[in-house]
């Protein structure tokens, strides 16, 4: 088991880093909730999966005996982690809608004028679209404070 | 062990205060008080849009006199201050701790914030017109408030989270097809991959350190690795939280999110993350230099001195070259984490005092220079941060050019003001470490310093203007310079009178060097 959850974290890295650095921003958010599932995997072979038994029982029934009755002797798996990962999921699909609704939203304001495509459908990259300002160049008019 | 519940003031009084003023935002509020009062829909959502603000105001003054209470018991009491969340005994549960460092962190923060949305109440950028502007400023302060009290790696994850998504927004929202603020988007989504990036950095170190030691509790991993029965698995979460803390600082192999993202940001917002968001990960290094990992204080000092180098004289000459004032000050806050970074380095009880001194002094200089550029801007036309179009701008505004003159000064740190202080404590820090080359090029990186605020200052205040290629607006027209005012007081003050900030960091960092009492005191050893 750990071999598998560790040659799955390394593929889920590895596609997520390359799909990260493609210029789609689609893709890119892609491999961006790739890297997410990598480390929720990685999380998960951490410690929460260390033992068969769950961690919650029911009340006043002894983790042992919820052990015996399946027949393992195991002590129950570490709650914790379990707890992490589920805060670790939850933050990583906030994060992954907030960029999602962030491309939609450039792919709308960064339009440059003229194009009749449809901006919620609209990926590609960033530079192909309005032209974004050269901070550093005196020749820009000028950017807003 | 007795529980400080006033600890978790500042936290809800930001977080009650988000959740009320997102209430007064929205259209259902409105409504109700143009029916209320018989006025229009419009005037009411603007009353309530002022009403916001001042709550926001409000909220800040109060949070600095808690803040202020905080400190002072913090400081009169041999131990840190702790608040177990829920009552769970540590190493279990969330636990909330105020040491030395934490206060300090805290009170630079809440003086910071005040300023800011006192900044806010009083500009005219269309941007703070919108509804969730106010709300997300004060969850942004949750998270800030959170990171620097937080005993948990794990919370303290969850706090940066908030203060990010909350950041992101607030620049993006500025970026709209009519305003003139470009870039704000493409900064934002930019941030949000890097950010993103150290934030899984950060997870897998947690990952490490929790495979590792089997607890998240910082006092309980510093108490563990200083038994000396960490497994080679520790050192590498340690250099991988170090990484994604280097990340979150905006440290020069790091940094190329920074720029974009400060200049991009509306003024109040970017005065708040040029001088108190990019010292999270300042705080998250000392944790773990001095608490978490001191076994590794060695290891970790060389490499913090050579990037704080590389990040002073890389920051002060793109300082140098840039043509957005906005963007100066950015990259002038890169070249100032240099400092603070080399300091860190260097160690000891001296380096640290040197970092945090410099660290609370840096925050409310480039607050306030922040705030004063955005000023200037608010006054042109097209409001704008060009250098190009700001020659002789400040002609007609003696108080702004004496403000902004100080502030450069202090930037620069030329006696008596703030900035000298700190710059003093970390050439006594270098001197007591024997660092002579690092102490060299960080002294000869600070000259840039003065040679860009000089610079600008020139350009701006001492110029000759042409009034047809850039109409200026009249006074009353500009935003209020009562927060940089404000500020640029307390960096003088702080300069003249350095005594209390000098003692107190002292004191902190000794309590640093002896990780023990923190450990004792989150953990109840020796019969709390």
């Amino acid at each position: 088991m750990d071999l598998v959850l560790a040659v799955t974290t390394g593929v889920l890295f590895g596609l997520g880093v390359y799909q990260l650095l493609r210029r789609d921003l689609i893709k890119m958010a892609m491999g961006f909730y790739i890297l997410f599932t990598a480390i929720n995997l990685f999380f998960f072979a951490v410690g929460a999966f260390n033992s068969e038994v769950a961690p919650y029982v029911l009340a006043g029934v002894k983790a042992t005996l919820v052990s015996e009755a399946i027949g393992s002797l195991k002590v129950p798996a570490d709650p914790l982690v379990q707890a992490l990962l589920l805060t670790a999921i939850v933050i990583s699909f906030g994060s992954y809608a907030l960029l999602l609704g962030m491309f939609q939203r450039a792919s709308r304001v960064l339009k440059p004028e003229g194009d009749t495509r449809d901006a919620t459908l609209m990926p590609g990259d960033l530079n192909s679209l309005r032209d974004t300002p050269d901070w550093d160049s005196a020749s820009r008019k000028g950017a807003e404070a | 062990m007795t529980n400080h519940p006033l600890l978790l003031v500042p936290l809800l009084l930001n977080l009650v205060g988000g959740i009320f003023t997102l209430a007064l935002g929205t259209q259902g509020a409105a409504s109700v008080l143009a029916r209320l009062r018989g006025v229009g829909f419009d005037r009411a959502h603007r009353m309530l849009n002022t009403m916001q603000r001042w709550v926001a105001v409000f909220l800040a003054a109060i949070a600095l006199g808690v803040v202020l209470t905080l400190v002072l018991q913090t400081f009169a009491a041999d131990a840190p201050l702790t608040y177990r969340l829920g009552g769970w005994q540590p190493p279990y549960g969330i636990v909330l701790v105020m040491d030395g460092l934490s206060a300090l962190f805290t009170l630079m923060l809440s003086l910071v914030s005040f300023a800011v949305l006192l900044y806010t109440a009083q500009c005219r950028d269309d941007t703070m017109n919108r509804d969730l502007y106010i709300p997300l400023a004060l969850f942004n302060l949750v998270g800030l408030n959170g990171v620097f009290i937080t005993g948990d790696i794990f919370t303290f994850f969850v706090f940066m989270e908030v203060t990010v998504m909350s950041s992101v927004v607030l620049v993006a929202s500025a970026d709209t097809n009519k305003s003139p603020n470009k870039g704000g988007i493409e900064a934002a989504i930019k941030y949000l991959l890097i950010s993103a990036m150290g934030t899984l950095f950060l997870l897998v170190g947690i990952g490490l350190v929790y495979a590792a030691f089997g607890t998240l509790n910082m006092a309980d991993i510093g108490l563990q690795s200083s038994e000396g029965t960490a497994p080679a698995l520790a050192g590498v979460g340690a250099a991988v939280l170090l990484c994604a803390m280097l990340l979150k600082s905006a440290v020069a192999p790091f940094h190329y999110w920074q720029p974009d993202f400060h200049t991009a940001a509306p003024t109040p917002m970017s005065a708040l993350l040029s001088s108190v968001v990019v010292k999270i990960g300042i705080y998250g290094i000392f944790r773990l230099v001095t608490l978490m990992f001191p076994e590794f204080r060695e290891e970790f000092g060389a490499p913090l001195v050579i990037l704080g180098v590389i990040g002073v004289i890389f920051g002060g000459l793109n300082a140098l070259q840039t043509h957005n004032l906005k963007r100066l000050l950015a990259y002038s806050t890169l070249g100032q984490i240099g400092f603070i970074l080399v300091a860190l380095g260097w160690g000891g009880v001296a380096g640290l005092t040197a970092a945090i001194v410099f660290s609370f002094n840096h925050a409310l200089i480039k607050s306030a220079m922040l705030m004063l550029a955005g000023l200037i801007a608010s006054r042109t036309k097209e409001k704008t941060a060009d250098l190009i179009r700001h020659v002789g701008l400040g002609r007609g505004m003696p108080l702004i050019s004496l403000l902004f003159f100080v502030g450069a000064l202090a930037l620069a740190g030329i006696p008596p003001l703030n900035g000298f202080i700190g710059k003093l404590a970390v050439v006594q820090a270098g001197v007591g470490a024997q660092g002579w080359l690092g102490l060299g090029l960080t002294i000869g990186g600070g000259i840039l310093t003065l040679m860009y605020g000089m610079k600008t200052w020139q350009r701006i205040f001492q110029s000759e203007h042409d009034h047809n290629t850039a109409p200026l607006k009249p006074f009353n027209q500009g935003d209020s310079p009562l927060a940089p005012a404000l500020l640029i007081g307390l960096c003088v003050v702080l300069g003249l009178a350095a005594a209390p900030l000098v003692n107190a960091a002292l004191v902190a960092a000794t309590r640093l060097m002896q990780p023990s009492l923190y450990i004792s005191a989150v953990l109840s050893l020796g019969g709390g």
